[in-house]
């Protein structure tokens, strides 16, 4: 019997008291769950815990080891500045959501068994939704339901397979699955969705920037990260995950360069990243899984601490365009300065976090021999300094002057961004305490001279083709657009669908309908007055086609009277001696059927 | 917490990026080297 509570108690309980308080307490109660939280957590020691019976089966509500105690870690961190930062809001229910997602997030990682994790998986996909819903936009409202129906669809995904793995193996235990049947492919679709794979992806770049300012910095570190932490427990060393993975750190580099909106770029950026930490998990060797875990943990701080910043520039000026925006370092320069911080960290600058986490990755590549893969990550490095390292605060705090004139962001903003730029910092500069926490024993020096050199190569010949192509007039300009890339799907797509439903569709609906319900029954309704009259009709028609000339007026001469005496008298066309033939016809039909069946027997 | 649209001023459609006369052929110049030179570091390597 252990003296604590389950991880993610504390959270999703504390967050049904929220509403209840008033100003200061509040935001000290808000700011106090997640430091007790992580007092509480440090007292579970590792192992399974809470294992209850369900049906004919147990559920592992917790389980520590050292993967998920690094994700846990994270999880109350972010939780802290992410709340900290969200002090002014003044919708309790976003609080609400905020606090109950990050409860579910935590219920994930601690997760023993598939249906507990499917559990906390579905309540995390509410939550999520509320926080994009609460921006109360017509954009946020739409944005917000198609996040809704793609996780509800990966949800399903999910318990499909997990339905079928119980089914094909008797148990929910959540371990190592690999890919090996329908069951586990459909589990890796679930959590590939909320990995924002390629093609699945549009959900991300979709809904975040629609979300609140303080929701965005939640939902950039929840979903994502999770579903990076299921796949590195249940899918570690699947191979088609490195390649998933270099095309993720690729592809949405070409988008963020051309998009307007920078919570957008942010949200490629986002994926790409995300890209670096699924190529280490593809990879499955023990640098492989500590790079990707070690990746998770710093993209949280640096890309909340991006989120963060351009949360703070909207919640100032009510902007988020590149068009809108520019000039703001004298009005907002902590702003400014935490943003570089940011923007140096996702960069992977020597002493700043991702030089110390992503390079693991990279060195995993190489030592597996992945050269492609390695030249694709190289070029994602190059990129992601080039529209997250100098694109975000170049065109929010420098670029041109907007002529925006305001105030620095409020004090618990800043103290939330400071945090996060102090740990981004102490990560780059002291990775070894990041290090002491990651799943195996960590060999590995990321300061060594070939290293920081080759670095410094990349980001600084990054910067002169930046600095080039901005003076040379190649830089794409920004413009006030929406960029379609897989969402073309439902926003092309769906409009063409709809189109073909309510035109052609609707024709050939209404010519079915005509023939079906009007035309044929009507038809049918005058055959049936007199169907000799009918038949006569029909077979002098049809004679009329083949007559000679001097017959043909006769012929239509009767066929026209036929039609005028319709339907007549049905008896004048059915003579009594072809009624008599008929009914012998019948009866000879049914001796002749009676005496075969009755011959078999 | 409500975002705060009370800024007046000119939104732009488009922000282009204007050439300074001179940098396009340096950038094919250097475009040109660059690529020269990490196709041949590439060469080398394989």
């Amino acid at each position: 019997m252990i003296n604590a509570l389950h991880p993610a108690l504390i959270f999703i309980a504390g967050a049904l008291l929220i509403p209840l308080l008033k100003g200061k307490a509040k935001s000290a109660y808000m700011l106090l769950l997640p430091a007790l939280s992580f007092m509480n957590l440090l007292q579970i020691p590792a192992g399974q815990h809470w294992v209850i019976g369900f049906l004919d089966y147990n559920l592992t509500l917790c389980r520590i080891d050292r993967l998920s105690m690094v994700f846990g870690y994270i999880f109350h961190i972010i939780s802290f500045i992410s709340i900290l930062y969200a002090l002014n809001v003044k919708d309790d229910g976003q609080h609400v959501a905020a606090v109950l997602y990050s409860g579910a997030a935590l219920g994930v990682v601690y997760a023993g068994d598939l249906f507990t994790l499917f559990i906390f998986w579905e309540i995390m996909a509410v939550t999520a939704t509320y926080l994009i819903w609460a921006r109360r936009t017509r954009a946020s409202s739409s944005a917000g339901m198609r996040y809704l129906l793609v996780h509800l669809f990966g949800g399903l995904c999910l318990l499909i397979g997990i339905l079928l793995q119980l089914h094909n193996t008797g148990s929910l235990e959540f371990s190592h699955i690999g890919l090996n049947g329908l069951a586990s492919a459909l589990i890796f679709i679930g959590f590939g969705i909320n990995c924002a794979w390629p093609g699945f992806h549009s959900w991300l770049t979709d809904a975040y920037p629609e979300a609140t300012i303080t929701g965005t910095i939640f939902l950039s570190a929840f979903t994502t990260k999770c579903a990076v932490y299921a796949l590195a427990r249940g899918y570690a060393g699947t191979d088609l995950l490195i390649w998933i993975g270099a095309a993720m750190a690729a592809f949405p580099i070409f988008y963020a360069v051309i998009e307007n909106d920078l919570r957008r770029v942010l949200s490629y950026s986002l994926i790409n990243q995300v890209g670096f930490m699924v190529v280490g998990i593809g990879i499955g060797t023990e640098l492989g899984i500590n790079g990707a875990v070690a990746h998770a943990f710093a993209d949280i701080l640096f890309k909340g601490l991006l989120f963060m910043a351009m949360g703070a520039v909207m919640h100032q000026t009510g902007k988020i365009n590149c068009t809108d925006l520019g000039g703001l370092y004298k009005s907002m320069p902590f702003t400014a300065l935490f943003c570089i911080i940011g923007a140096a960290s996702i960069s992977a600058f020597p002493l700043f976090s991702a030089f110390a986490t992503k390079s693991m990755v990279m060195d995993a590549t190489a030592k597996d021999h992945l050269t492609g893969v390695w030249f694709i990550l190289l070029f994602a490095s190059a990129g992601v300094f080039h529209h997250a390292g100098i694109k975000i605060p170049f065109f929010a705090f420098f670029s041109h002057d907007s002529g925006i004139r305001t105030k620095e962001a409020p004090l618990n903003m800043l103290l939330a961004m400071g945090i996060a730029a102090f740990l981004c910092i102490f990560i780059g500069s002291f990775p070894g305490y990041l290090y002491s926490i990651l799943p195996y024993p960590v060999d590995y020096q990321p300061y060594t001279a070939p290293h920081v050199m080759a670095q410094l190569q990349l980001l600084f010949f990054s910067a002169l083709a930046f600095t080039l192509l901005m003076l040379s007039g190649i830089y794409p300009a920004e413009i006030r657009a929406i960029n379609v890339d897989a969402d073309w799907t439902y926003r092309k797509g769906a409009k063409a669908f709809m189109w073909m439903l309510t035109n052609p569709m609707t024709k050939l609906g209404a010519w079915i309908s005509r023939t079906v319900f009007e035309l044929i029954p009507s038809s049918l309704g005058w055959a049936s007055k007199n169907p000799v009259a009918v038949i006569k009709i029909a077979a002098d028609s049809l004679l009329l086609k083949f007559a000679v000339p001097e017959k043909r007026d006769e012929i239509k001469m009767r066929i026209q009277r036929e039609k005028e005496i319709y339907p007549g008298d049905i008896i004048r066309h059915w003579p009594i001696g072809s009624v008599v033939l008929l009914a012998i016809l019948f009866f000879l039909a049914y001796l002749l059927v009676n005496y075969m069946t009755g011959a078999k027997h | 917490m409500k975002d705060n649209y009370s800024n007046k001023h000119e939104e732009l459609m488009e922000l282009g990026h204007d050439p300074v006369p001179g940098y396009r052929p340096v950038f094919y110049v250097i475009m040109t080297i660059a690529s020269l030179y990490l196709a041949l570091i590439l060469i080398k390597t394989l």
